[in-house]
């Protein structure tokens, strides 16, 4: 850990060409990986991470280093490379640091450190022990792994602020492999917390995670392919909402919408969606995958009203972008370690719940598709066009789930979509994904109500819908 | 402290035999904005992976400082993880490849230029992509990134080896509109050779790619006759050999098991892996310090070999083909540099052979879309029509779908505009009989 004479020394040091911010961040942190195949542990390793870097901002302009060594000598050395790039007259003298204290909402009540790997390993073991039990000569691989992560940081700024944060995750997954003589098909289901070991047995259960993944792999054999074209779209809850983050998450973040990139970008006010959605990036959520109680420049987590009643209101904002835009951070600065300059990112990111029940969903449509589980997709902020693949569908006819379908995917253009929506259910959910982008990979939760989309491209082998 | 002294922990902790697998790196980036810095680091990065045998099983651990502490850590942690693996499949700590071919990666010139000449030099980058047409509105970003590396293996039965090489990209993102309809389009340079870059050309290559694609519309459903890019060509042939993984292939989830000596492609088809090809992608050894060497893995459209790391040779009582990768941890077994061997005909002659049909330039969300494991895939996707053997109008928003074993089988003709990907592939244009293409 670095001390706060230390912090003051390097951040003065960085300021002297006129950086008009200056900040320390120190990382330390540890994680575990254990994976289970076939029913025998394969893998089990143990990192370790420990670093500073620091972050200038003239302006518009972000300087940004890191190192290893955390001696005086490094940390001031990183200091005087950094601020070469400045030739200005000093502009701030740090002088003391108050400590910013923010509301711990994921508090570490049985660190993964302190559980021994035994446990974690019989965690995965109820997963693949069932599969095993089900001596289906078409499960030909499987594998089950758990991964935790302890985190410390801390922040030091030339606002005369600092904090710490410490967080842990753990995440359990299941991956199937089922072939026949059609081929070969895969399941996954990995669920995730911001909470203890004790999530795993209480909130979700091995079993079902592994039921699920196995179900997944063995529908997809015999799935037909899925037919293609435009067609209305039922979209399950929890990580439907990998929808909404690639459509319209992204692009709501400053990092596109501050330079003017986004295809959301000047549009506050405006009806960007159909008005029965209401949408929120919510990094308060108690112990949720995507939480942060305080940001990586020390902005505290908020709930952000992104889209009301269809209206756009609000983006996910740090300091740097918001300069452009003539905003204050609004707690959405993250990154995914010391190696990664932050920028505005989601958290927990979801629509609310509307009035149908998913069930009024389904029997109101006459013939589509209804997706129900995905693998993730991507998205071009600048011109909203996104795609994401689904793992799980199923056709709907008169109103009616049918027959299941395999290799479906959905494209578009994001502020297209979001005005074909024309049902939002009430079953709102979330779902645990890592999301990529500048600032690296981190945490965040999906999430959405089943909701319909009245006509959506859909890409497939199968042919036309009938 | 020196790295001896992990060893010397090994031993007295038990560990019968141990690695280390070190990189030590400088990077450094910058990006513009509208011609000024807006974003600019510069670091030195440093990481450590180790490995342990006890009682012949393999425990890991790794970390980015290097000293007392740590190594106790590394050792304390490779003993317990070790401690936990069931795994019964052979697991070596290598003694050396009786030879190696030493090629040289690393370009000192590249550190020589100072990062002033550099930024001005990139920096020209927007004003060129600029006035290439006045339909580009924005140029997104301009970015430079640049790595030195050095990475060295160590380990106890006494192997050291060590490469260093370095390589930059140069990158633009420029964005065009017209009619309300708005399109993005990128390129990018990567080379150890800064005399390379050719400003002027990289700004008009990224103005056309994205201002060709203005003014598309969606095409009817249906299946095509269609040249895909050397980029897509890329990233398919690099999820078909995926299959070729002898790891794959011995726990069963492979497309190819069963298949070596058999037509698995087309017999235009020759996919070879050349670590020596003496460019930024080449590595004289793989991550388990076995020597790499060039070899055709489908030739003439027949499966000719499996690659493998230490463990799955092992296995099979075969030899490594060096084809060790480390991912995290893990040895996975992949290819270094692939290549698809090039046809003879140009870009506009494919286009001329097929007549009528559909030109796929880019396809996106590969992770979502494409399954390695069951070839199948359906794909955000650009492109043009191809009408009368000439490129026609750009398609919006359309997706592409199949099967990798059939793109692969139905190559009709391999054109000769190989581009060099920098995800390490060098491919031309193919043209594949009829794949599936969604539009409206």
């Amino acid at each position: 850990m670095i001390s706060k004479k230390l912090a003051i020394d390097v951040l003065n040091e960085a300021l002297a060409t006129g950086a008009d911010y200056a900040e320390i961040f120190y990382e330390d942190s540890n994680s575990y990986g254990v994976s289970i195949e076939n029913g025998k542990v394969e893998t089990s390793s143990s990192s370790s991470m420990c670093g500073a870097a620091i972050r200038l901002l003239k302006d518009n302009q972000c300087i940004y280093g890191y190192t290893n060594d955390l001696t005086k000598k490094g940390l001031l050395e990183l200091a005087r490379s950094l601020r070469a790039s400045l030739h200005g007259e000093r502009l701030i003298t740090v002088t003391k640091l108050d400590m910013i204290r923010a509301k711990n909402r994921n508090p570490i009540v049985r660190s993964y450190n302190d559980v021994p790997r035994s446990e974690k390993i019989a965690l995965i073991k109820e997963g693949t022990d069932y599969i095993a039990s089900l001596k289906d000569p078409r499960l030909v691989r499987y594998i089950g792994s758990f991964g935790d992560n302890h985190r410390f940081i801390a922040v030091f700024n030339s606002k005369g602020k600092w904090f710490k944060r410490e967080s842990e995750f753990g995440r359990l997954a299941f991956q199937v492999v089922a072939a026949d003589q059609t081929g070969f098909e895969t399941g996954f289901e990995g669920p995730g917390a911001q909470q203890d070991i004790s999530y795993f047995h209480t909130v979700v259960n091995p079993v079902d995670c592994a039921k699920r993944a196995v179900r997944v792999a063995l529908q997809n054999l015999g799935a037909k392919e899925c037919p293609s074209g435009k067609m209305p779209v039922i979209i399950g809850n929890g990580w439907g909402g990998v929808l909404f983050h690639e459509s319209c998450g992204h692009p709501l973040e400053a990092s596109a919408v501050a330079k003017g990139l986004s295809c959301f970008a000047g549009k506050e006010g405006e009806l960007i969606a159909s008005p029965l959605v209401s949408a929120v990036d919510d990094s308060t959520m108690p112990q949720a995958w995507g939480s942060i109680d305080i940001d990586d420049e020390g902005n505290l987590g908020t709930k952000r009203q992104l889209i009301k009643n269809g209206k756009l209101t609000d983006f996910m904002i740090d300091d740097l972008n918001g300069r452009r835009m003539n905003r204050e951070g609004n707690g959405a600065c993250r990154r995914q370690n010391y190696r990664y300059i932050p920028t505005s990112r989601m958290s927990n990111t979801y629509i609310e719940n509307g009035k149908s029940t998913p069930e009024e969903i389904i029997a109101a449509t006459k013939l589509g598709l209804y997706t129900v589980g995905f693998n993730g997709g991507s998205v071009d902020p600048s011109t909203g066009e996104f795609n994401f693949g689904c793992s799980e569908a199923y056709i709907v006819r008169d109103g009616k789930i049918c027959e299941p379908v395999k290799g479906a995917t959905l494209i578009g253009k994001g502020f297209e979509i979001l005005k074909n929506i024309d049902m939002v259910g009430n079953d709102l959910a979330l779902g645990q994904g890592m999301c990529g982008a500048s600032s690296g990979s981190i945490r965040t939760n999906v999430g959405q109500p089943t909701l319909r989309i009245s006509e959506c491209v859909v890409g497939g082998r199968g042919g036309e819908l009938k | 402290m020196k790295y001896d002294k992990f060893f010397e922990l090994a031993k007295l902790a038990g560990i019968e035999e141990a690695e280390l697998f070190i990189s030590q790196s400088y990077n450094l980036s910058f990006s513009l904005f509208h011609g000024e810095v807006d974003n600019y680091s510069s670091n030195n990065g440093f990481s450590i992976q180790a490995r342990g045998l006890v009682n012949g099983k393999f425990g890991a651990a790794s970390c980015d400082v290097f000293n007392k502490e740590k190594a106790e850590y590394l050792v304390r942690e490779i003993v317990a993880n070790a401690k936990v693996i069931e795994n019964e499949d052979p697991q070596i700590i290598f003694h050396g490849s009786p030879k190696y071919k030493k090629i040289n990666t690393f370009n000192p010139s590249l550190e020589k230029i100072s990062v002033e000449e550099k930024i001005e030099k990139v920096k020209g980058l927007d004003a060129a992509i600029r006035s290439y047409d006045p339909r580009i509105v924005e140029v997104q970003a301009v970015e430079y990134s640049e790595s030195k590396s050095v990475t060295t293996l160590m380990n106890s039965r006494g192997l050291k080896l060590s490469q260093k090489s370095n390589y930059f990209v140069v990158v633009g993102v420029a964005l065009a509109m017209e009619n309300g309809q708005v399109k993005s389009g990128y390129d990018l340079v990567l080379d150890n050779d800064f005399s390379k870059v050719d400003i002027p050309a990289l700004g008009a290559k990224i103005g056309k790619k994205t201002v060709e694609q203005l003014g598309g519309e969606p095409c009817d459903s249906n299946q095509y006759k269609v040249v895909l890019s050397p980029s897509v060509v890329s990233s398919f042939m690099s999820a078909l050999i995926d299959s070729a993984s002898a790891e794959e292939v011995q726990k069963h989830s492979s497309f190819f098991e069963g298949k070596l000596g058999s037509k698995v492609a087309s017999s235009k088809i020759t996919i070879e892996d050349k670590p020596l090809a003496r460019n930024v992608f080449s590595k004289w050894f793989d991550d388990e310090g076995v020597a790499t060497s060039n070899r055709a893995i489908i030739k003439n459209g027949v499966l000719e070999c499996y690659l493998h790391n230490l463990t799955t040779a092992a296995k099979e009582g075969v030899e490594s083909t060096g084809n060790g990768h480390r991912y995290g941890s893990r040895i996975e077994v992949g290819p270094t540099f692939l290549c698809l061997k090039p046809g003879k005909k140009s870009l506009e002659e494919l286009f001329a052979e097929v007549g009528n049909g559909i030109y796929v330039t880019e396809v996106s969300g590969l992770h979502a879309g494409l399954n390695a494991q069951s070839g199948n895939f359906s794909l955000q996707s650009s492109g043009f029509l191809i009408e009368n053997g000439k490129q026609g109008r750009g398609l919006d928003i359309i997706t592409v779908s199949g099967n990798l074993l059939d793109v692969f089988k139905d190559v009709e003709t391999v054109g000769g505009n190989v581009e060099v990907s920098p995800s390490g592939t060098s491919c031309p244009s193919i043209i594949v009989k009829e794949l599936t293409i969604t539009g409206k």
